[in-house]
């Protein structure tokens, strides 16, 4: 086995949904149609994922980031292509496969609803087999990366949002897999929570080199972890690269602002790989008194964005 | 409170029952293979007795009671209790709290979809059979008009059953244990099982005065032309008990929910 | 890692681990227990109340008398008890398929079946075995059965056997949900065709003979293995091979539930 974590080959997922008709008469008739139409929700894609990457799974609502994770879960069968998830197909070895992934589904708690959480981390020790050290040694990195004592005694039923969702990814982490879903693991978190489940991860892939994979719509979470990013739309991919390549996806844009006279800022868009900035500055500087400079980077949410909407029309 | 918003709520169910397509026919069939068990049961309980009348009931009359109890059961059944308990649980409950109108109202109307859907669904299609099937045993005649309006309140005292029972799971978690008392009183006690004919003398006259009777035993009396329905004052004495039932739950049910509204504790964020 | 070290003793240990926290958690809510014991003493009192009044105006079904009946009835009950504790779960099971919480009982490296039906274990289903095993030995003494360790370990057998079948029958009803959406109705019906297990099956004629011997097995539930006491002397085939059967019926219950988890499509993000 190579350096590979996840294989995929021209991998696509249909799903059959009847065709729904309007109104009360299209309900009616609905009751006795046959009439389905395909979704294709992932199309044709190709993704290497070696291990140790951190990868921002992008793309806007329903372009098929929860099918593929699905997919390499093994919940879901594709329709056609090929997965290898640390080289077993999952979808035919679920067990097998479910030994060395973790996953963390949205806002969808996996945990035991009535249990204290050191009670299902108890219980996940022993379903995932592991030994009593590696058990206290990842509790004690847990220690270190963040203060789990005020929720490790709390039933999951009672904790908060982002208590619960913080009590889910440690849980995915607990038996030290080599592969980390989190399908929107930060969504309706506030900022410090965020903040907390960010170092989180970055800490435990740093510690313990595991994958991850991470599907998200907030920026801040890929700014943060992640190096690659892969898009996908309508169930095609996009872009696979760098982050930074991502910034000049559209050439190299910067925002320059500029302060006028009359306490008004002007903003102009600039692709540095065609127009000089500096150029810019002096023309303006001719025209009129310019008080103050600045430059702002374009930000990955305005890319993304951008690739989105362009993508869309 | 407009009647607009009212019928949009209807429709909606209509609609939303309606999506459930196999699951319709799956029901259907189900509840045809349960008055086959019903059939054979009481078929050898017949057969065994030596008469051909019990309790002033031949087997036909009994079998015609019991399929179209069933149909009605169907038609009438709610999951109040388990829905109400299910969206505790998961907070919606808030959501629907805040709809533009009391949540007695909405929840009521929310299911007129469903039971317009049952009753044509089920409960036509089992009147049609049971007709076809004795011949017309059933008299068509006014009959069918005041067993209409008998449904009616039917599904009004059944509502606020459900309610009350509701009601009470906000105060213990336990819908399972209070569901599973309610529903074994009501079926029980309404005549849904055993024809309130059969029942003994003394528990009879308890029953029959109780609500429970008033949501199965009473429709079904009126269309059969039991139970003394055919002459105007037994008419209006089983009518009169629906009321009475009506106002006295319509009223205890409004009281308790508002009561108890304030208790509701919600789970999760 | 060896493949097959997940063996049985395993899933014991998981099990009992499961357990012990579960009735612990359940401790905390003592009201919820109480009335759900006193929810199910109801049903149970319902249950045989409707027996009293089937059987105080009939003194025989198909040549069953009292006795026979009331022993009939009390197994089905105990036979009952397996389904209602350990697998009580599966009432779950539709609204988890439907919100698409069902999703988490995929990601572990374990049986899906069991992760799911191990997170509920239903202690009320014990007042029903208290109910039934009391009910059991007033038959076996009105009717005069001997008893004798053979005799007892006969009775356990086939005591499994019959909720081998209940558990097929709720296992296949819980799972028709992966196919079609709106079929909780179907595992209601069926929850209630066991009320049916209780009389002999040979009150059923003709095609019904066979549908509710070997499709929906409810004559298993009860008539079947309890001949084996009853009648020594002239037993059924079908009786004698039941257990086999009702390791088969349980394995193609499982099965089909499997095939249910395999084919949903998991809907929600
Ligand atoms: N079980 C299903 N049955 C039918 N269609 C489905 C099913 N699951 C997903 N789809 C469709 O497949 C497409 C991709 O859905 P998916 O959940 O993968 O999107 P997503 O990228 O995760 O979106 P989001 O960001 O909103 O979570 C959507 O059009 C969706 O409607
Ligand atoms: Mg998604």
């Amino acid at each position: 086995m190579g350096n590979e974590a996840i294989v995929m080959k021209d991998l696509c997922k249909d799903f059959k949904v009847l065709n729904r008709h309007e109104g009360l008469k299209g309900s009616i008739r609905d009751l006795f149609s046959r009439d389905y139409k395909t979704v294709s929700a992932v199309r044709n894609v190709d993704l290497t994922v070696n291990k140790g990457e951190m990868i921002g799974y992008l793309g806007p609502n329903g372009a098929g980031k929860s099918t593929t994770i699905k997919m390499m879960t093994g919940v879901l069968e594709p329709t056609s292509g090929e997965i290898l998830v640390n080289g077993v197909v999952p979808y035919i070895n679920r067990k097998k496969n479910c030994e060395n992934i973790g996953v963390v589904f949205g806002q969808r708690s996996q945990l035991w609803w009535s249990l204290p959480l050191i009670e299902s981390f108890k219980l996940l020790r022993d379903i995932y087999m592991v030994s009593e050290k590696d058990y206290q040694d990842m509790l004690e990195l847990y220690r270190s990366l963040v203060d789990i004592e005020p929720i490790l005694h709390k039933p999951v039923r009672q904790m908060s949002l982002g208590q619960r969702t913080l009590s889910d990814i440690l849980a995915a982490f607990l038996h030290n897999p080599d592969i980390v879903f989190l399908d929107e693991p930060t969504i309706g978190l506030d900022v410090s929570m965020k903040a907390k489940i960010r170092s989180l991860i970055a800490g435990l892939n740093e510690q313990k080199n595991t994958t991850v994979i991470l599907t998200t719509h907030d920026m801040g979470d890929v700014d943060a972890l992640c190096k690659r990013i892969v898009i996908i739309d309508k169930g095609q991919k996009i872009y696979d690269n760098d982050i930074e390549h991502l910034k000049s996806y559209f050439g190299s844009y910067r925002t320059l602002r500029l302060k006028l006279d009359d306490d008004t800022w002007e903003e102009t868009l600039i692709d540095e790989s065609k127009t000089d900035i500096m150029e810019v500055i002096n023309r303006a500087d001719r025209q009129k008194k310019i008080r103050d400079i600045e430059l702002i980077e374009i930000s990955t949410e305005e890319v993304i964005k951008k690739i989105y909407e362009g993508e869309a029309s | 409170m407009t009647p607009r918003k009212l019928i949009a709520l209807t429709r909606a169910g209509i609609m939303e029952s309606l999506q459930f397509r196999l699951g319709t026919f799956v029901t259907l069939f189900a509840n045809l293979i349960y008055l086959v068990l019903v059939y054979y049961l009481w078929k050898a309980i017949y057969a065994s007795s030596g008469t051909d009348v019990v309790n002033g009931m031949t087997f036909n009359d009994t079998m015609i009671y019991l399929i179209l109890a069933t149909a009605l059961f169907n038609f009438l059944e709610m999951f109040i209790v388990w829905d109400m308990s299910r969206s505790i649980q998961s907070g919606k409950i808030i959501l629907d709290l805040l709809k533009p109108m009391t949540f007695r109202k909405y929840t009521f109307w929310s299911y007129s979809g469903s039971h317009v859907v049952s009753f044509v669904l089920t409960f036509i299609p089992t009147f049609v059979v049971v007709m076809i099937v004795t011949k017309g045993a059933i008299h068509m005649g006014l009959n069918l008009l005041w067993f209409a309006i008998a449904t009616v309140l039917a599904l009004i005292i059944n509502f606020n059953i459900e309610m009350i029972v509701a009601t009470i799971c906000l105060y213990t978690e336990s819908t399972w244990g209070i569901n599973i008392v309610k529903e074994t009183i009501v079926l029980l006690l309404s005549g849904a099982s055993i024809p309130l004919a059969f029942f003994p003398d003394k528990l009879g006259t308890v029953v029959r005065y109780l609500p429970f009777r008033a949501v199965y035993d009473t429709p079904l009396s009126i269309l059969l032309e039991k139970n003394g329905s055919d002459t105007i004052s037994g008419l209006l004495s089983l009518f009169g008990m629906q009321l009475i039932w009506v106002v006295v739950l319509t009223i205890a049910g409004t009281l308790f929910w508002n009561h108890s509204v304030r208790k509701i504790t919600v789970n999760g964020g | 890692m060896e493949k097959n070290k997940r063996g049985l003793g395993f899933y014991l240990r998981i099990y009992r681990k499961v357990l012990v926290q579960d009735l612990k958690s359940k401790m905390s809510y003592r009201a919820d227990f109480v009335i759900s014991t006193i929810g199910m003493i109801m049903t149970n009192l319902a249950g045989f109340i409707t027996f009293l009044i089937l059987f105080g105006k009939f003194p025989s079904i198909n040549g069953w008398d009292y006795h026979h009946m009331l022993f009939l009835y009390a197994f089905s009950l105990i036979a009952l008890t397996p389904v209602q504790c350990f697998f009580d779960n599966n009432w779950n099971l539709r609204f988890m398929v439907q919100s698409g919480d069902f999703i988490k009982y995929c990601f572990r490296p374990i049986n899906v079946f069991f992760y799911f039906i191990s997170e509920v274990f239903d202690v009320k289903g014990l007042g029903q075995l208290a109910f039934g095993v009391g009910t059991l030995v007033y038959a076996w003494n009105k009717i005069g059965l001997v008893v004798s360790v053979p005799i007892i370990l006969k009775l356990l057998l086939y005591l499994l056997t019959a909720s081998l079948f209940m558990i097929a029958i709720m296992n296949a009803a819980a799972a028709t949900c992966f196919w079609i959406q709106g079929s909780g109705y179907v595992m209601v019906i069926m929850f209630r065709f066991k009320d049916f297990a209780k009389y002999p099956a040979s009150i059923f004629s003709g095609i019904f003979r066979v549908i509710f011997t070997f499709v929906i097995p409810i004559a298993f539930v009860a008539y079947y293995p309890s001949l084996v006491l009853l009648d020594p002397g002239n037993v059924p085939l079908l009786s004698w091979i039941s257990p086999a059967l009702g390791i088969l019926f349980f394995y193609l219950s499982y099965k089909f539930w499997m095939l249910g988890v395999r084919r949903y499509d998991f809907t929600g993000s």
